[in-house]
């Protein structure tokens, strides 16, 4: 009887050490549009990013009135132009670790990782693919990637008369840091 | 040149002229000023609280509003570029009105019970399946006590 109840403890600690799901409600994402005119910065460190070490599951969520640029009218033309926040107010990550044991989460270091997964945005869902970096630092965890997205792909049509001032396609960067343990 | 032609131009300039000034102005409109704006007041219980029972009244009501928020204070953190993040109390495990502040003057310690004043941006439903619950987000925060 008393082996049985150690057995049971044993498992159930193991099983808890093992499904270890790590979470942020502060990450950030940042888009950066490069182009002849001008360059557009904007920050949202709003994010909310759940990470699996077992599974490899990454995900993100962000609602897109918390992006913050320079100028107040990019803000304005961001949201109710080109997002359309009203309509669709957040963008969704849902993705994988594909080369999850490639990654020592017990062992300080960066470890080079392939992400890939459906990215939802504007109403429009398209597979994403992005190289990032896991980086485990005295039991933490963070991670970053950088990424391009093409604005036609999630039908985000840019006026003829602003063509020249914002790129076709914006580099985004996501940097999250995953303090908060399940 | 006609007395009539010289009209037309001195229109044409100055329309040109009022129209370069409304667009400049318009290109460099500031972002509103949250600290001194009129705010909606409310408690971190009740704002979390009406998101929870009925979304979309709280988003016609809350979202890109300024609103003044009461609340203990139940955790400081700092995000990825070294801004504050004040984390509220909700009746809601885990769940909290996350204050990224624009104050940097401001010294807020877990425990006490502060007025934080910021742009509602709206409630991050969290993830149900891991058993994550959202934030209700508020950004560019000053403390007003």
């Amino acid at each position: 009887m008393k082996k049985t109840i150690v057995l049971m403890v044993v498992i159930l600690a193991a099983t808890h050490s093992f499904a270890q799901k790590f979470y942020t409600k502060n990450g950030l994402i940042s888009f950066y549009s490069k182009s002849s005119m001008e360059d557009i910065t904007a920050d949202n460190n709003e994010v909310l990013s759940v990470i699996n070490t077992t599974t490899g599951d990454l995900q993100f969520s962000v609602l897109n009135t918390g992006f913050h640029f320079k100028k107040a009218l990019m803000e304005e033309h961001f949201n109710e132009n080109y997002m359309e926040s009203d309509k669709y107010p957040k963008a969704i990550f849902k993705g994988k670790i594909t080369n999850l044991s490639a990654v020592n989460f017990a062992k300080d270091g960066s470890y080079t990782v392939t992400v890939t997964g459906p990215l939802t945005m504007h109403g429009v869902t398209n597979t994403v693919t992005a190289d990032g970096t896991v980086t485990i630092k005295n039991g933490s965890i963070s991670a970053t990637s950088k990424f391009k997205i093409k604005l036609a792909d999630y039908e985000i049509s840019i006026p003829s008369v602003v063509k020249n001032n914002i790129a076709e396609i914006v580099d985004v960067t996501v940097s999250c840091n995953y303090p908060n343990k399940m | 040149m006609g007395k009539k032609l010289k009209i037309v131009i001195a229109v044409i300039v100055g329309a040109a002229i009022i129209g370069g000034v409304a667009a400049w102005l318009m290109w460099n409109k500031p972002h509103q000023d949250v600290k001194d704006a009129t705010a909606i007041q409310t408690t971190a219980i009740d704002l979390y609280n009406s998101f929870l029972k009925d979304s979309a009244a709280a988003k016609t009501t809350y979202t890109n509003e300024v609103v003044e928020v009461s609340g203990e204070v139940t955790q400081v953190n700092h995000n990825q570029q070294n801004q504050s993040v004040v984390l509220l109390k909700t009746t809601t495990p885990d769940a909290a009105i996350n204050c990224t502040m624009e104050d940097t003057a401001a010294i807020i310690k877990p425990g006490e019970t502060i007025h934080i004043k910021g742009i509602c941006n709206g409630y991050n439903s969290g993830d149900a399946d891991m058993g994550i619950p959202g934030d209700v987000l508020l950004i560019r925060c000053y403390k007003t006590n």
